[in-house]
């Protein structure tokens, strides 16, 4: 039914569609008069349109264009500028890059040089410190030396005295302290003391 | 089907209220429905442009300068530039100014109770006139008038043939304005018709039930709603129409231009 009905709607838009043809030629004579230009639509038509044209023409589309082109123009100059920072950027990057690697290699450098410094302080330090204790050690032996010789010839003096106070006892007469016994004895005791230096 | 009976005589209605009639004046001297809607679009295009101008900005903003930017844009890269080539800058603003006239136009008479200025012969053979005069003037400027002329019969064809090719040639030029004015007219008047056919139809069918509700009505009111969404896809495929409209009369317009400015044929 609701197909039929739209059959029928559309047969019928074709007929209207085509009846429209006899009706207007009857009115206009002529179904071509409705190509024919009417000049109340050509003249103003006509004139609307040049001075449109003409406005616009000497007005706005210079400016237009103008604008636009200038943008355009802006947009590029733009992308240029913005390319050439961009390698710019680049350059400068690898530039502070080579400086940050050179400072390191310097720093480096410079830390390797001060171990160096320090170990040689090190070792210059060290070997005065040895120096200065041997010497030292030898001056102590030389000292104790000196000392026990002093010691010795102080100790060889008293049993020299003390040697000539017994035998003057035992022997009961005075001797000289000047004198030969006394001389004896004190070679002997020298004699004794090489003997037991060596 | 009453409403099939009443659909004669109100398309017979429509077409006579699409045929010209003299708003101020008569047909000769004064103003018909079309060429007032034609002014009404000129006044339209030149406040467009006003306000274009005003507001164009290197940085554009807003739905309406970036919308007409690019449109100029496009008449600028596909029409003046990809046809008439490198002479385009002198012939643009003629180009973007017919193509900007027409479209304004054409869109002025999709708005319901408006009417569009090129749906009218006379309109647009004013426009296709002036595009004929605008291209033969600068094809007698490029190669000077005897030269364009002789210009139109190919080089390099023997005697007899290249009078008959230029005569051929002649008629081909001059059948030019008269395909321009015609193709626009009849796109925009045919169009108009059929969406007054389906509006006529979708009233009509729809008609009973608004004066009587009963289930009756309702029921044969049912082909309204189909009328109305085919009502409605005409009309979005008459949007496209009146862009497509104005792209053809002015890429054939820059194509004449370029024909009549080319070094030979």
């Amino acid at each position: 039914m609701k197909h039929n009905v739209y059959v029928m709607g559309l047969a019928g838009v074709a007929a209207a569609l085509a009846l429209p043809r006899p009706a207007f030629a009857e009115e206009a004579a002529g179904g071509a008069d409705i190509l024919i230009p009417k000049m109340a639509e050509f003249i103003p038509a006509l004139i609307a349109f040049l001075i449109i044209l003409i406005v616009l023409a000497k007005m706005a589309w210079p400016q237009i264009l103008a604008t636009m082109e200038e943008r355009e123009k802006r947009i590029a100059d733009s992308l240029d500028e913005a390319e050439k920072t961009r390698q710019k950027a680049i350059a400068d990057r690898k530039a502070s890059d080579d400086i940050v690697t050179d400072a390191r290699r310097q720093a480096a450098e410079i830390v390797l040089a001060a171990r160096q410094d320090a170990e040689a302080e090190r070792s210059r330090i060290l070997a005065a410190a040895h120096a200065e204790a041997e010497d030292i050690l030898a001056k102590a032996h030389t000292s104790a030396e000196e000392e026990r010789r002093s010691i010795y010839a102080d100790a060889a003096a008293s049993i020299a005295d003390l040697s000539v106070s017994v035998a003057s006892k035992i022997v009961a007469k005075t001797l000289d302290e000047d004198g030969e016994q006394r001389r004896l004895i004190e070679r002997y005791i020298e004699e004794a003391g090489s003997l037991n230096a060596d | 089907m009453e409403a099939f009976a009443k659909l004669s005589g109100e398309i017979q209605e429509l077409v006579a209220e699409f045929s010209s009639a003299p708003v101020a004046g008569d047909l000769t001297f004064g103003l018909t429905q079309y060429s007032f809607w034609l002014l009404v679009a000129a006044v339209v295009l030149a406040v467009v442009m006003v306000l274009f101008v005003k507001k164009q900005t290197l940085v554009p903003h807003g739905f309406f300068v970036n919308g007409v930017e690019y449109l100029v844009e496009y008449v600028q890269n596909d029409v003046a530039k990809g046809v008439v080539g490198t002479e385009w800058r002198r012939h643009f603003p003629f180009l973007a100014t017919i193509f900007f006239f027409i479209l304004i136009n054409n869109f002025i008479g999709l708005i319901p109770g408006m009417k569009p200025g090129t749906g009218a012969i006379g309109c647009t053979a004013a426009l296709a006139l002036v595009t004929f005069v605008y291209f033969i003037y600068f094809g007698c400027k490029k190669h000077g008038f005897i030269g364009y002329w002789k210009s139109l019969a190919p080089a390099g064809v023997a005697f007899p043939m290249n009078v008959f090719v230029w005569v051929i040639e002649v008629f081909s030029l001059l059948l030019r304005p008269i395909t321009l004015a015609i193709r626009l007219f009849c796109n925009m008047f045919a169009g108009h018709i059929v969406m007054g056919s389906f509006s006529i139809m979708a009233a009509l069918f729809a008609e009973p039930l608004l004066e009587h509700f009963s289930a009756m009505n309702a029921l044969g009111a049912l082909p309204s709603v189909a009328w109305l969404a085919i009502l409605l896809v005409i009309y979005a495929v008459e949007l496209i129409v009146a862009f497509v409209q104005a792209y053809v009369f002015t890429v054939l317009a820059a194509v004449y231009i370029q024909i009549a400015e080319a070094e030979g044929h």
